[in-house]
């Protein structure tokens, strides 16, 4: 059974997979498992593009986010008009022929994967690109998306041959519980940042011990400030309230209700050494 | 399921865009009933066993970095179905509507009045007639040939300089002379400090890569960003590269105002500076080593002169400043505790510098002060020593291949009646020149022009200190020049004052003015003919994916994938047309060679026959280079003259590096912009771009211009796919697709400016619109634009809605002596667009407004054509 991997510890975000994807499915028909995908506006395989935290402490996230072909899958239990298959690969297909264009699996997938085209009224997704593993078994053994992928991050074959990533996988939207063949690792976390820096000798501090603690859950996380006097908690939860508690050599600097409802950067933070 | 046929045949193509000779980001094209079906990465494989080619490893801390078996082709790379099929493309040769070389020719109406179809054959007679009269009447070097620049890969049919082979065999013509648009600040700069280099970039840069790797403790990404520079030439090798430094552990810091593609992801650390102040930053990382003591004295002492002037300057004691972090502070707007800590780290930890051209560090204005004070960095931690190089990013310093010959331009020997249109691109070899940026000025003043140095990109140092004048003396047949012949031309877009060049273009001294263009963009909007040329999926051809620093080298036959669309002709053949009008001519250009045997040649050239048989390379279709057996005793960068400077002497005058040049001292003893040793200049008869400019009561931010993630300069901006990414483009309320305009949430808050709003960014120079795109990506104080947006005129010479930046860069050159370009760190403002402005414009230009648009793919030609397209 094929399962997409995705580990976006490696993803630079050059949206070649969905690029690869429209260079597949606009503008070419390969019925049966596809008509031509619209020129814009549907993403077959999209990128959620976010950037987090303030300048100077900034990070981008690349997700891609595509058909989970879920083995429990809404989508074929809910079509009336039988269109939508599960092959013995795994992957999950809407037949163009069968689909009477009712909008339904469109409007109730859990991970919106599923796209209406109105000009040939039709539902349209991901199909793994199955009509070239299938056609080109000798040249194609992973979909378009996956082909191109300079870096890696987007992978595709057996479970099994995956089962390592798979084990170490992120629950991602754990309350869709379609049993998905998607796996991700690395997704975007919260982070706090900062630069310290001692105002009086307009240097930066090195070697402070930052401390992070989560009154509610007791957790505590502790970073050292780098030679640029940066500190970064990365791998935080969302919507966490923490103390941020930063000492050296006696001196200390507390900043309160450091809220995780969104990544935070915290800039240059001044901290007397003197006095 | 039934299968389905899923292509007829594959082709191979250099994907890449940098144009000339070569390229690389290789791709497998697909093709189905005459039609591209997929673009996709070139799987080395394909035809040879991986056991067949000796590959390239490098190590350190147990981890390994190789060539991928599979190319790495870039988003418009793949997505490059879409510009051949775009709705942009010349559908057939077009006239202007109303020239009338018989009669009135209307100058004024360029960029304003449609075109009309004509046949191959009425626009090669009237093309054949102009270049006639024009001869007759001002001599032949009143022909301008523009025949320069980036553009697809292609040997035989190459996009840049066919016209000027003709004119040649026609006498002569006047040659625009590229200036290095990418690297000015080296060029103008470094060379006087380590020598030529190449273009300026420190060369001999042989396995720096390797060499970086094993040694550097840290690497400065400085004003570059090799998550998108690096794209149009070769892919993405240099991703994959800096994700391996981090696996290494070597630390990486981006030295930049915005928050780049690549600092956004590799980023240990980034330090936003306000745009072309870097000289600052270096002047007191200098400062803090010359008080600190943290810099290599044996190394300066025995490889290095004038470091005694350069620390007088720093150290105050020549213009009673010293050059403090607080000093520096206050111009380049990092804090003063990050200069310090920079500064300490640059001094303790073994450290490269890296760039892949562009970015803010080496376009602005007085480039060539941040270039020199660079090498002076570089040289004060032993320049040369193990892990202490200057990086264009993969460019160079790769592994060196088997057999291969040089990685310049092309390979030795090539036959001049080839090489003559990259010539163009590279070499100022007319006898009247006029630099790129000059253009303008040439053709508005009535004076002659001065310069010294071409600017062209293979002239050597000494061309430096060459006076120039144009037009050249009568009886050397000077003129100036009253017809232009462009190929490919982006100058509005991509070079200086693009408004200027817009009313330049109008002038009536320009009688006639063709351009040969696969779209109608940009220049082509004012010219009286285009020629519709094709593109690289259109011709037979034959790539040597070599150059600009690819992992895994290999020659390629592209054979041509579908029919020519509509009418069009390869860039060759467009000339070739003209050529047919004077006897003799088209015969003597090609000297009856066929495409085929040109092929054969260019194979012969490279060495073919040392390095696989012509009939394998025509049967498998490519033949990839093995790495040399001894590639790694090749010594890296500068190190002979490190371990040796006496016996391995650089090319400066003194053979070592020159923080101070003698040379400039005696030529330019008054220039107070690029003087002996590199200094902070605030401002200059030129250049009045400071924050601390009274224009800056005005102008209140600082301009930061990259080239395009999404485009290559002005290639790419019609590709639907790219365009729906979130900073290709800005889709305003009006459903226009705006070029965005980064701004820091506090600047955009001031500005009344939310995210999606059409803002205008504006100086004395212009007015050029944008989409509002607010983000943490950037620091305060600036406004982020990417140049190369196509050209849409609201208001020729002063209302520009594409987004094309550069129609108000500065016209002035990067300083008195150096006629290289700004392409960033200057002064506008920025405001939203009222709705009764934009109603204002819409009544006062409705014709800019009435334009066909398609919201997918933007501009598209049929807004130029007169209905119908027929006379």
């Amino acid at each position: 059974m094929k399962v997409f991997i995705v580990d976006l510890a490696r993803c630079n975000g050059c949206y070649c997979c969905q690029i690869a994807c429209k260079d597949e499915h606009v503008g070419n028909d390969w019925s049966p498992y596809a008509k031509p995908q619209p020129d814009t506006g549907q993403f077959w395989l999209g990128i959620t593009e976010r950037v987090h935290g303030h300048v100077p402490h900034v990070r981008v996230s690349y997700v891609p986010y595509l058909c989970h072909h879920c083995d429990d899958a809404p989508c074929i239990e809910g079509c009336k008009a039988e269109a939508i298959l599960k092959r013995p690969d795994g992957l999950v297909i809407i037949d163009p022929e069968k689909c009477v264009g009712c909008k339904l699996c469109a409007d109730t997938c859990p991970h919106n994967a599923i796209f209406f085209n109105e000009q040939l009224n039709l539902a349209q997704k991901c199909t793994g690109c199955a009509h070239l593993l299938d056609s080109d078994p000798e040249e194609w053994t992973v979909p378009r998306c996956v082909d191109q992928c300079p870096t890696e991050a987007l992978r595709f074959g057996e479970e099994e041959d995956f089962a390592d990533f798979i084990a170490a996988a992120e629950p991602y939207r754990p309350h869709i519980a379609t049993k998905s063949r998607v796996y991700y690792q690395s997704l975007p976390k919260k982070f706090v940042a900062g630069t310290l820096y001692d105002p009086d000798r307009q240097e930066v501090i090195i070697g402070a011990t930052c401390t992070l603690k989560d009154a509610e859950s007791g957790e505590v996380f502790t970073e050292t400030t780098n030679n640029f006097g940066d500190f970064w908690f990365k791998g935080l939860k969302d919507d966490r309230t923490y103390t941020l508690a930063l000492e050296k050599d006696g001196f200390q600097q507390v900043i309160e209700s450091v809220r995780t409802d969104i990544d935070r950067g915290l800039g240059d933070i001044a901290m007397a050494m003197a006095g | 399921m039934k299968p389905v046929k899923t292509k007829d045949k594959t082709v191979l193509r250099s994907l890449g865009l940098g144009g000339y000779f070569g390229g690389g980001a290789e791709g497998m094209v697909d093709v189905k009933n005459g039609k591209i079906v997929r673009v996709r990465p070139m799987r080395y494989g394909w035809k040879y066993d991986k056991k067949e080619v000796r590959q390239w490893k490098m190590e350190r801390n147990g981890k390994t970095i190789e060539p991928t078996w599979k190319s790495l082709p870039g988003p418009f790379s793949l997505a490059y179905k879409k510009r051949v099929y775009s709705p942009n493309r010349v559908p057939y040769p077009m006239k202007r509507v109303d020239w009338d070389p018989k009669g009135e020719r209307n100058t004024q109406n360029r960029g304003k009045s449609k075109f009309v179809r004509i046949s191959w054959d009425e626009a090669a007679t009237l093309i054949a007639d102009e270049i006639k009269r024009v001869h007759e009447k001002y001599g032949h070097n009143a022909i301008l040939m523009q025949g320069d620049g980036h553009g697809e890969c292609k040997t035989i049919n190459t996009p840049h300089g066919h016209p000027g082979v003709l004119l040649e065999y026609l006498g002569g013509f006047t040659l625009q002379v590229r200036n290095p648009d990418s690297w000015e600040g080296w060029y103008w700069g470094a060379k006087h400090v380590w020598g030529q280099g190449a273009q300026g970039i420190m060369y001999p840069a042989a396995n720096i890569v390797k060499d970086t790797i094993e040694h550097a403790d840290m690497v400065l990404f400085w004003g570059c960003d090799p998550e998108t520079t690096p794209w149009g030439f070769v892919g993405q090798f240099a991703s994959r590269l800096c994700y391996y430094l981090s696996e290494v552990g070597i630390k990486q810091v981006y030295i930049c105002p915005d928050c780049n593609y690549g600092a956004a992801i590799h980023a240990d650390k980034w330090i936003p500076v306000l745009p072309n102040t870097d000289a600052a930053l270096q002047l007191a990382i200098i400062y803090m080593w010359l008080t600190e003591g943290t810099y290599d004295k044996e190394y300066v002492a025995t490889h290095t002169v004038g470091m005694d002037k350069v620390a007088d300057y720093v150290l105050g004691k020549e213009d009673a400043i010293p050059k403090t972090p607080e000093w520096a502070s206050a111009k380049c707007g990092v804090p003063v505790w990050t200069i310090k800590a920079l500064a300490r780290e640059f001094g303790t930890k073994t450290t490269s510098i890296a760039h892949y051209f562009g970015g803010g560090f080496i376009r602005g204005p007085f480039a060539h002060e941040p270039a020199r004070l660079e090498c002076i960095l570089l040289g004060m931690q032993g320049l040369g020593g193990p892990g202490v190089h200057q990086h264009q990013w993969t460019y160079f310093g790769l592994p060196r291949a088997e057999g291969l010959g040089g990685t310049f331009f092309w390979n030795p020997d090539i036959e001049e009646r080839l090489a003559l249109p990259v010539l163009s691109a590279v070499a100022a070899w007319q006898e009247q020149v006029i630099p790129k940026t000059l253009i303008q000025n040439a053709i508005l003043s009535d004076e002659p022009i001065k310069f010294r140095g071409t600017g062209a990109q293979n002239a050597l140092t000494a061309d430096q200190f060459v006076e120039y004048t144009y037009p050249i003396e009568p009886e050397k047949k000077g003129s100036q020049i009253h017809m232009i012949w462009a190929d490919s031309p982006c100058r509005i877009t991509c070079w200086n004052y693009g408004h200027e060049t817009e009313l330049a273009l109008r002038s009536p001294k320009i009688e006639f003015f063709v351009a040969q263009h696969p779209w109608f963009e940009n220049d082509c909007l004012y010219a009286d003919i285009v020629l519709p040329a094709n593109t690289y999926m259109e011709v037979d051809d034959i790539v040597t994916n070599i150059r600009q620093g690819t992992m895994q080298p290999n020659i390629m036959i592209t054979e041509k994938a579908i029919e020519p669309i509509g009418e069009s002709k390869s860039d060759a053949e467009c000339v070739r047309e003209v050529a047919k009008k004077f006897p003799g001519m088209e015969e003597q250009m090609t000297d009856g060679k066929t495409i085929a045997d040109l092929q054969k040649a260019i194979w012969g050239y490279m060495g073919g026959e040392k390095l696989v048989s012509w009939e394998q390379l025509k049967e498998k279709g490519y033949w990839i280079y093995s790495t040399a057996e001894n590639w790694e005793d090749d010594p890296p960068g500068f190190r002979q003259f490190y371990l040796d400077p006496e016996k391995h002497k650089l090319n400066t005058p003194t053979g070592k590096l020159e923080f101070y040049s003698e040379a400039l001292a005696k030529a330019y003893p008054g220039d107070k912009e690029r003087g002996a040793i590199p200094r902070w200049v605030e401002k200059s008869h030129n250049h009045d771009e400071r924050l601390s400019s009274h224009r800056a009561k005005m102008f209140p931010l600082l301009i930061m211009s990259n080239h395009g993630r999404w485009r290559v300069h002005a290639q790419c901006d019609d590709i639907t796919w790219t365009r729906e990414t979130p900073t290709m483009k800005v889709t305003g309320p009006d459903g226009y697709k705006y070029e965005p305009c980064w701004l820091h949430p506090t600047e955009a808050e001031k500005r009344g400016i939310k995210n999606g709003d059409i803002v205008k960014l504006f100086n004395e120079r212009g007015v050029v619109l944008a989409g509002a795109y607010i983000t943490e990506r950037l620091r305060p104080g600036v406004a982020y634009i990417d140049h190369g947006a196509r050209h849409d005129p609201i208001k020729t010479g002063e209302i520009e809605r594409g987004g094309a930046i550069n129609t108000i860069t500065p016209g002035a050159v990067t300083s008195e002596n150096c006629v290289g370009q700004i392409g960033g760190g200057y002064l506008v403002e920025v405001q939203r667009v009222t709705g009764e402005e934009m109603e204002r414009w819409r009544r006062e230009y409705p014709e800019a407004f009435a334009r066909k648009y398609d919201p997918a793919a933007g501009l598209r030609v049929d807004a130029w054509i007169v209905d119908g397209g027929d006379k």
